[in-house]
């Protein structure tokens, strides 16, 4: 039984190989489940069977018994595979026969249903050309409607520009501006499409009501009260009406800005004026400047809040609003300079940077862009350094005016002491002033503008002014006593020329003002500057030595001296010129007997007196001269040898012989040499003596010049036998004068064809006459 | 009388005034001086420098009736000199010759080779052409200038051209100095001022407005700039260019300054002697003369060189004659009123190069 099975299924499995292979030519499907059962014999089941070597094979291979089961098994198989053909073959069959029986059903089914689809096609028709029927004719209804419709809108929009004046009025009423414009513009189109024609009436009363709108809106731009948001949406709006002049609004009100900018100055310019008055009137200039300061800053944030509005208004107007503002910074700063020319009070100059500074702050919270407080500063700077430099001028302005009124007044009044007076002055000028500026510069330091980090460099500035100052001030002496004439000199000349003619008392005023410089303003100063504008920047070395007080002592030391010699010259030179008149003038060999003693003696006199006045006011006395006198063993041995010679001169009449003789004597004298250019001290004694011995020096070499017959000679004997009187009076180093007067007597006999001297009766005679006429 | 003194003495035996180099003598440094005696009998001195140069030689001594108030050495000749003279009061100006055998004679008398007549007015002194071989003078008197042609072998001289602007006015002409660089141009003092004098025309060209000016020299080395030496205010260096304001101020004399002679080799070299008896060495480089006085402005004037390079101060009186050598430039003679003529070596001054 199971062995039934076996060959069922084998046979139901071969039976399906061979239908596939049958169906499918490709021998790779082929069933190949035997290759082991029948190694070489499964070939049986391929396409590539040949039956021969099959046989062969199998004939090899098996012997009887296995042929005859082979043979069995082959029948059965082939048994069974004809059974199993047989099926196929009927199977296909039946299949057929119901396809046909199928086909046959379906032939008959579809004749009847292209009635049908007939019927279905002619219905769809009738349906459409009914449709088509409803459709023509609602159309022309359709039509009318759109027609209407448009009519309508049209209606409307004509309503709505006919309404336009009324509902813009509405608007003017409201102050709905902005709805107003938008009305407006929207009908902006129709206007311009029939505003010739239909709409003429409404376009002019809308155009009218614009036309207000407008002004209101112009109105609103430039009134000041309005709120900016407010102004600048009437800007806006205005634009969006493309109102043509807009831009020449822009322009106007930028004009306006402009305007209100001048107006700042002028004010400005006014405060500063009121500020110099005002504290010049009282001296606290911090209360008088606090006020009108005020009302220039409600002016500068009323700009500044103009400028603002501009700048909401007219957003693309940074830079002209910069250059505007930065053009009132250069003015106020160029204002600033000039008031800084003509020099005011440091509270006044801080006043106005300090409102600057303030002007600057508001302006720079509106704009900033603008870099104001940079550009300031910069300018703030710059000021404070004219300042300074001003100042300094003017300090030595000052001083150069109290000494110049020197020669002014004491032509007019003859005062005690003019010249003392004007010394004080001077000194008072030159250290008060100082201090002053230095003061007024503490201040300055003091004053922290806007945070400008200008301390050091003030202390630089303020060094560098100190030594400039001191450096101009000396050269300023040297000129005002005609000493340093300015090498281009045309009318300069003739102007310093005038002063050392007028006033060589002003020159014995610079000497002394140079010693007080060199002793004690300098100190002062040294110790005020060493007390507040001590530690500058390093740049104070790189442009120039700071202040060096030192050299200024040592320029001013020379300058007295150079000065004191100065006067003595001048003095001398006045002198000199009288002396040479007297000698050069008459006709020495036809000389008169002598009769009086000569005017040029008075002259000389006079001038010496004049010196003396000068010198006792403004020089100290001399203590240390007697002392020197005193130690000076020349003079006696001088004096001596004098009254030898005076002894000679009377007694001996015979000229020849008493020539040999003087030539001795001077010989002896020469053995102690009297020193006569002693250096000249500072103090009256020595400048009068200095001027007397240098005239008397000059005496000896005109006389030397000359020839004389024996009156000339009376007469210089005359002369000098007065002077030597007088001059004891007045002089100290009585010896160099002794002996200078002796060397004229000594030079005029020798230049005397017939030196026969006065009797001395006769020259006291002479003497005391002139004497007795004095006192008259 | 030498008192430590450093220069070689010699002693006059009246008073003088005047002392000459004699720029002809080409062997030995010699100088010539005459006195200036009123009364006396008044000599002329030639005076020559030993050759080991510390003694003075008394070469000759000549007689000379007048009293001496200018001398000075004809630049070709060594023997012949010119003097203004005076006595009482008359005054005149001739050319001498010393004579050749002056060696052997006891008192030997000098030639006159020419007299200097037509003067009006009070003559001052007399020029030498500046170098070289050419008889031209100049003589100077308070009013005119005269320009004399000199012929030595016709012993005459003549006037070749005289100044006219004497007529309406004075200009108490009282020295000059004859331009070593332009020998058409001489340089007259006066009272006001120092004229300049162009020989062709005899007319005045410029002039330096400065009083009292007591003796002017050109510098030989250099062209446009002149010394002068003033009463009060000393001695001033000039460029003719710019004759407005002095280039450089020489301050050191306490008295006027009398003399001023540049030194004939030595640039800037300048002496000067005054009242003060003191003579006084200077060196003012006036070749950067304007940079210094522009840069004088910055520098304080300590920080300035002084000029003064010496002061001679050991005379007795009053120096009113100097002369360099021309021989031996770094030699000079001087001569105090007392008639002492004191010769000093600068070699020690001598600016370094």
């Amino acid at each position: 039984m199971g062995e039934d099975d076996m060959p069922m299924d084998d046979k139901a499995k071969r039976m399906r190989d061979l239908l596939s292979s049958f169906y499918s030519p490709d021998p790779s499907v082929t069933n190949t489940n035997n290759p082991f059962k029948f190694a070489t014999l499964d070939v049986i089941n391929t396409t590539s069977f040949d039956a021969d070597q099959y046989m062969n094979l199998l004939v090899q291979r098996s012997n009887l018994e296995g042929l005859l089961q082979k043979h069995v098994e082959m029948a059965a198989e082939i048994k069974n595979l004809d059974t199993d053909l047989q099926m196929l073959v009927y199977e296909n069959y039946n299949k057929f026969i119901s396809a046909t029986d199928t086909i046959k059903r379906m032939k008959t089914n579809i004749v009847g249903m292209e009635a049908n689809m007939e019927q279905l096609l002619d219905k769809i028709m009738t349906v459409q050309s009914r449709s088509d029927g409803v459709n023509t004719s609602l159309f022309e209804k359709r039509e009318h409607i759109e027609k209407l419709h448009r009519t309508r809108n049209l209606l409307r929009k004509v309503q709505f520009i006919y309404d336009l004046p009324a509902r813009l009025g509405k608007c003017i009423k409201s102050e709905a501006y902005a709805d107003a414009v938008r009305f407006y513009i929207g009908a902006m189109p129709i206007f311009k499409a029939y505003g010739d024609s239909s709409f003429q009436d409404c376009k002019r009363a809308s155009e009218e009501a614009m036309d207000t709108i407008i002004k209101n809106l112009q109105g609103k731009l430039f009134s000041d009260s309005e709120s900016i948001q407010a102004r600048a949406e009437a800007a806006v709006l205005l634009k969006q009406l493309d109102f043509p002049q807009v831009d020449s609004l822009k322009a106007k009100l930028f004009e306006k800005l402009e305007q209100s900018l001048d107006g700042l100055q002028l004010t400005h310019e006014e405060i500063a004026n009121v500020t110099v008055e005002s504290s010049n009137l009282s001296e606290q200039g911090n209360n008088t400047e606090s006020i009108p300061g005020s009302a220039h800053g409600a002016l500068v944030s009323e700009f500044a809040e103009a400028v603002r509005a501009y700048q909401v208004i007219f957003p693309d107007s940074e830079k002209q609003l910069i250059k505007l503002s930065q053009d009132l910074i250069t003015k106020h700063f160029e204002i600033t300079s000039d008031y800084i020319k003509k020099w005011i009070p440091i509270a006044n100059f801080l006043g106005v940077l300090r409102i600057i500074w303030k002007d600057v702050l508001l302006i720079d919270k509106v704009l900033h862009e603008a870099l104001l407080p940079d550009y300031s500063s910069k300018a703030s700077r710059i000021a404070v350094r004219q300042y300074i430099k001003s100042t300094f001028s003017h300090l030595l302005h000052d001083i150069s005016d109290a000494l110049t009124n020197v020669h002014i007044k004491p032509k007019g009044e003859v005062d005690e002491h003019p010249l003392v007076v004007f010394l004080e002055a001077g000194k008072s000028s030159v250290l008060q002033g100082s201090v002053n500026v230095l003061l007024d510069f503490r201040q300055l330091l003091k004053e922290n503008l806007g945070g400008l980090q200008l301390s050091d460099l003030i202390v630089d500035w303020v060094q560098e002014g100190f030594q400039e100052f001191f450096r101009a001030l000396h050269d300023q002496f040297l000129l005002l006593s005609g000493k340093n004439k300015p090498a281009i000199q045309d009318e300069n000349s003739t102007n310093s020329m005038q002063v050392e003619k007028a006033v060589p008392g002003l020159v014995l005023v610079l000497a002394q003002l140079s010693i007080f410089i060199e002793q004690t303003a300098i100190s002062r100063i040294t110790e005020e500057i060493a007390a507040y504008f001590s530690g500058g920047g390093g740049g104070a070395h790189e442009n120039g030595p700071a202040f060096v007080p030192g050299e200024i002592c040592r320029t001013f030391h020379s300058a007295s001296e150079i000065l004191l010699q100065h006067y003595i010259n001048m003095r001398t030179q006045k002198i000199t010129v009288l002396l040479r008149k007297r000698f050069t003038a008459p006709n020495w060999f036809k000389h008169k007997e002598p009769r009086e003693v000569h005017m040029f003696v008075d002259l000389f006199l006079q001038e010496l007196e004049a010196i003396g006045t000068e010198a006792k006011q403004i020089l100290p006395h001399g203590v240390l001269r007697k002392h020197r006198r005193s130690e000076s063993n020349g003079s006696s041995a001088s004096s001596r040898s004098n009254s030898l010679r005076d002894d000679k001169m009377s007694r001996s009449n015979t000229h020849r012989a008493r020539s040999q003789l003087l030539e001795k004597h001077l010989a002896k004298l020469f053995k102690q040499k009297v020193e006569i250019f002693t250096k000249t001290e500072y103090n009256q004694e020595s400048v009068v003596t200095t001027v007397v011995k240098l005239c008397l020096k000059s005496l000896q070499e005109f006389v030397r010049l000359q020839t004389f017959n024996r009156s000339g000679f009376q007469q210089i004997q005359l002369d000098v036998q007065f002077l030597r009187a007088s001059l004891k009076e007045i002089v100290e180093d009585e010896a160099a004068i002794d002996f200078l007067l002796d060397e004229v007597i000594v030079g005029a006999s020798e230049r005397c064809l017939d030196p026969i001297p006065l009797e001395p009766p006769i020259l006291d005679k002479l003497i005391q006459a002139k004497l007795a006429k004095e006192k008259e | 009388m030498q008192g430590g003194s450093t220069g070689i003495g010699y002693g006059l035996k009246y008073q003088a005034r005047c002392i000459s180099d004699v720029k002809a003598d080409t062997d030995h440094t010699s100088f010539i001086t005459g006195t200036l005696s009123l009364r006396e009998e008044n000599e002329v001195h030639l005076l020559r420098l030993s050759a080991g140069g510390t003694e003075l030689i008394c070469e000759g001594l000549f007689s000379h009736p007048e009293e001496i108030w200018n001398l000075s050495s004809c630049p070709f000749d060594q023997r012949v000199f010119s003097t203004v003279f005076s006595s009482g009061e008359s005054f005149g100006a001739a050319v001498w010759q010393i004579p050749e055998l002056y060696g052997q004679l006891n008192s030997p008398q000098l030639e006159r080779i020419a007299s200097l007549d037509g003067h009006v007015g009070k003559l001052n002194c007399v020029l030498w052409w500046p170098s070289g071989r050419n008889d031209k003078l100049i003589s100077i008197d308070q009013e005119n200038i005269f320009l004399w042609s000199l012929d030595c072998s016709r012993q005459a001289a003549q006037v070749e051209v005289q100044s006219k602007e004497s007529a309406g006015m004075l200009h108490y002409l009282s020295g000059g100095a004859w331009d070593p660089h332009d020998v058409n141009a001489v340089a007259a003092t006066c009272e006001s001022s120092v004229q300049f004098w162009d020989l062709r025309a005899m007319k005045k060209t410029n002039s330096i407005e400065r009083g009292h000016v007591r003796n002017v020299d050109y510098d030989t080395r250099k062209k446009h700039i002149l010394v002068t030496a003033e009463d009060e205010s000393g001695i001033h260096i000039w460029d003719l260019r710019m004759p407005k304001v002095p280039i450089k101020e020489l301050r050191g004399h306490s008295h006027w300054a009398w003399a001023v002679a540049c030194n004939p080799e030595y640039d800037g070299l300048i002496l000067s002697g005054g009242t003060d008896s003191t003579v006084n060495l200077w060196y003012a480089s006036t070749t950067t003369s304007d940079e210094l006085t522009s840069e004088s402005v910055f520098k304080s004037p300590t920080q300035e060189l002084d000029p003064l390079l010496n002061s001679f101060s050991d005379y007795d009186d009053s120096v009113y004659g100097l002369a360099w050598s021309s021989e031996e430039p770094w030699i000079f003679a001087s001569l105090s009123y007392d008639g002492r003529v004191v010769v000093e070596s600068i070699k020690a001054y001598l600016p370094k190069k």
